[in-house]
C-alpha cells in the first residue's frame, strides 16, 4: 500500500486517495524536507483548513545524527544545568565553558556535570548548550 | 623640577663650543613589565551577547562590595538578593545599576518610521531631570529612591545600597558603597630621579601645521637635541615615553568616501594613510632614542571596541625596526622601574562624562576607581568586546599612576586610599589643542606639565619657547 508519513503534526483525514505525488512516500527527515511536505499536505487537503491543526512551517531542530537518545537521563541533567541561574547565562557558549567559568568564579558547579561533558566531548547535543540550534 | 635642574648645571647657550661634545647617557631600563595580557584578544567571536559581562562582573564583585558593606554599615546588616525583599525591612541589597536615561540615543527610536522622527542631533550630556536609576540583580530589577544622586551615577555600577522597600515597590536608599579601591602592591620606585613622560592627542593629518612645530619640539627635547648641556642631561634622565591614543586626527576619519560608489573612490587615498606615514616618521625619531609605548585612542587604525588591540607593525615599518617601540593595548597597564602604571586613551572617561552630571575628567577619573571597575558605561554606550569568562576591566590590584589621555586640561591629585594605598591620577590634554605633555618623576610620583609654543611665521621671526 502507500506509504503514510506518521506525521504527528499533520491531521488531514487518513483513508484512501492517491498517494503524494513527491518522488518516494519515505517520511520526511530534514526540516526542509518537513516544510515542502507539510505545504503539499495543505495543498493536497484544501478542506480540511479550517477545525484542524494546521502546522505551520517552523524550521525544527534536525535530529542528531548520533544516538544521543541512548542517554536521556544525562541530557536532562545537563538541560537543569543549563536552566540554573547560579552559574550565568548559558547562551552563546559551550556547557563545558559554562562549567568552567562557574568554576573559576568559585561558584563550585557539579562535577558530575564535567565528567559527563569530557565522556561526551565532541558530540554536539552534549556540547552545546539548550538554546543553541535557535538564533541570538 | 625639570628646570631646576637645568639651570644648576651652568653652560648656557652662549658659551663657547667646548673642545670635545659631551654626551649624556639616557637612563637604562631597569625594570619592565607590560601587565596587559588580559587586554589581548584571541581568537574574536561576536556570537555572544552581552548578558555574559554583565553577569560575570556582578558574580566577581559582589564579594567586595558586601566585605565593604560590613565595614561601613556594620558586620550585623541582613544582606538580601531582590527576591528576598520583605516590606519596610532594613538590609543592603548588592546590584547593578541601570539608569533609563530619556535623552539616551536609541537606535530604535531613530530608524522608527512611525513617529517620523529625526535622527536626534549629538549633545555633550544626555542627563535628563527625568532619568530613574534600577537596580537589577540575577533575577530581579527594582526601582531606586532616596539618598542616591541620580544625575552622577552611570550604567554598570555594581554597588551595595542600605534601605527598605517601600509598599509601592520601590527600594528608598539611606546610603550606599562602592567598591572603593582595591589593594596595592608595595612601590619599589628608582632612587634617583627618572622620568616617564605621558602625550596623548597628537591629532597628525588634522589639516592644521601649528600642532607640528610644537610636537617636533617635544620630540627634540626627548631626544636631547634641543637646549645647552642642563636641558639635555635633564632629557637623559626622561627613560619611556608613553603616547596615549588619537595619534591621528578626527579628520582622518572621514567617512564619505565609504558611502560612494567605488568608481567615484577608486583613485582617491584615505586621508589616514598620509597621517600613519607622518605618524611613523615621528615615532622613528622617538624610538632611536627612547623606548616608546603606543596605545591607539578613538581615531585610530585599530578596531573601536574596548580593549583596543595594538596598532599593526605593519603600518610602521621605519620605527617598527627598533626594539624600543611597543605597540600596546589600550587600555594599558605595565609595571615602569617598579611603579604601576594604568590608563586608557580616554574613551572611558569621556563616556561617562556625557551620561553624568559630573564636569571634571580628574573627578571621572577618581570615580572609577573608586567603583572599581574602568569603565562601568561599557558594554552600555560604549562599545565593547562581548567576554563571557571574566571582565578585565574590574580593577584587581590598584595602581600608582592611573592616567586617561585626551582630556580637555591637564589636571593632577594625589589619592590616598583607605588601606593606605598611594595613587597619583593625572589627565593628559590633548596635544594637537594644548600643546602639553606630562612629565611624572618616578623617584617620588609627582606629575608636572611641560608646553610647547611657536608662533606662527605670519608674525614676529617665530620665537620658540619650551616652558615648564
Amino acid at each position: 500500500g502507500e506509504a503514510k508519513a506518521a506525521l504527528p503534526l499533520a491531521a488531514g483525514p487518513e483513508g484512501g486517495g492517491p498517494s503524494l505525488c513527491r518522488g518516494g512516500a519515505r517520511s520526511p527527515r530534514t526540516s526542509t524536507e518537513l516544510s515542502a511536505w507539510v505545504v503539499k499536505r495543505q495543498h493536497r487537503d484544501p478542506d480540511t483548513k479550517e477545525g484542524s491543526l494546521q502546522p505551520e512551517a517552523v524550521p525544527v531542530p534536525a535530529e542528531s545524527p548520533t544516538d544521543s537518545s541512548l542517554h536521556p537521563a544525562q541530557l536532562e541533567m545537563l538541560k537543569q544545568f543549563d536552566l540554573s541561574w547560579e552559574y550565568g547565562p548559558c547562551t552563546g557558549i559551550t556547557r563545558l565553558q559554562r562549567w568552567e567559568r562557574a568554576e573559576s568564579l568559585g561558584l563550585s558547579p557539579p562535577l558530575v556535570v564535567r565528567e559527563t561533558l569530557l565522556e561526551h566531548e565532541g558530540d554536539p547535543s552534549f556540547m552545546h548548550c539548550l538554546w543553541h540550534d535557535y538564533p541570538l | 623640577m625639570f628646570s631646576e635642574q637645568a639651570a644648576r648645571t651652568a653652560q648656557g647657550l652662549l658659551t663657547p663650543p667646548s673642545a670635545e661634545a659631551s654626551t649624556f647617557a639616557r637612563v637604562p631600563v631597569s625594570t619592565y613589565m607590560n601587565c596587559s595580557q588580559h587586554f589581548r584578544l584571541g581568537e574574536r567571536s561576536f556570537n555572544r551577547q552581552y548578558a555574559h559581562i554583565y553577569a560575570t562582573r556582578l558574580i566577581q564583585m559582589r564579594p567586595l562590595l558586601l566585605e565593604r558593606a560590613r565595614q561601613k554599615w556594620g558586620s550585623g546588616i541582613a544582606v538580601r538578593k531582590l527576591c528576598e525583599l520583605q516590606t519596610a525591612e532594613k538590609c543592603c541589597i548588592v546590584g547593578t545599576l541601570f539608569k533609563s536615561m530619556q535623552l539616551q540615543p536609541s537606535i530604535l527610536r531613530e530608524i522608527s518610521e512611525e513617529h517620523n522622527l529625526l535622527p536626534q542631533p549629538s549633545r555633550t550630556k544626555y542627563i535628563h531631570q527625568s532619568d530613574e536609576l534600577i537596580l537589577e540583580d540575577e533575577l530581579q530589577r527594582i526601582k531606586l529612591e532616596g539618598a542616591i544622586d541620580i544625575q552622577k551615577l552611570v550604567t554598570g555600577t555594581i554597588l551595595a545600597l542600605y534601605g527598605s522597600e517601600r509598599e509601592d515597590g520601590r527600594f528608598v536608599v539611606d546610603d550606599h558603597c562602592f567598591a572603593d579601591l582595591p589593594q596595592q602592591l608595595p612601590r619599589r620606585g628608582p632612587s634617583t630621579d627618572r622620568f616617564v613622560l605621558l602625550v596623548s592627542g597628537l591629532g597628525l593629518g588634522g589639516g592644521s601645521g601649528e600642532s607640528f612645530l610644537g610636537m617636533q619640539l617635544l620630540v627634540d627635547v626627548v631626544t636631547g637635541q634641543l637646549g645647552a648641556e642642563g636641558e639635555q642631561s635633564c632629557a637623559a634622565q626622561i627613560s619611556r615615553v608613553i603616547l596615549a591614543g588619537n595619534l591621528l586626527s578626527q579628520n582622518t576619519q572621514n567617512k564619505d568616501t565609504i558611502n560612494k560608489a567605488k568608481y567615484l573612490t577608486k583613485k582617491t587615498q584615505a586621508a589616514s594613510v598620509e597621517a600613519v606615514k607622518m605618524l611613523d616618521e615621528i615615532l622613528l625619531q622617538l624610538s632611536t632614542s627612547v623606548p616608546v609605548d603606543v596605545m591607539p585612542g578613538e581615531f585610530d587604525p585599530t578596531n573601536y571596541t574596548l580593549p583596543q588591540q595594538p596598532l599593526h607593525h605593519c603600518m610602521l615599518p621605519l620605527a617598527g625596526a627598533y626594539s624600543t617601540l611597543q605597540l600596546v593595548t589600550n587600555p594599558y597597564q605595565a609595571d615602569i622601574d617598579g611603579v604601576r602604571f594604568l590608563g586608557t586613551s580616554g574613551q572611558n572617561v569621556n563616556d561617562i562624562f556625557k551620561y553624568s552630571s559630573m564636569e571634571d575628567y580628574l573627578e571621572i577619573l577618581e570615580w572609577t576607581l573608586r567603583v572599581g571597575h574602568l569603565s562601568p558605561t561599557a558594554p552600555d554606550t560604549l562599545g565593547c568586546y562581548p567576554f563571557y569568562k571574566t571582565d578585565p576591566f574590574i580593577f584587581t590590584d590598584c595602581p600608582h599612576v592611573y592616567f586617561c589621555g585626551n582630556a580637555p586640561s591637564f589636571r593632577s591629585k594625589e589619592l590616598t586610599g583607605v588601606d593606605g594605598q598611594q595613587v597619583l591620577l593625572v589627565t593628559i590634554p590633548d596635544f594637537s589643542a594644548t600643546q602639553t605633555a606630562c612629565l611624572i618623576n618616578l623617584r617620588n610620583l609627582t606629575c608636572q606639565p611641560i608646553s610647547f609654543s611657536g608662533f606662527s611665521t605670519d608674525e614676529d621671526e617665530g620665537e620658540m619657547e619650551i616652558s615648564h
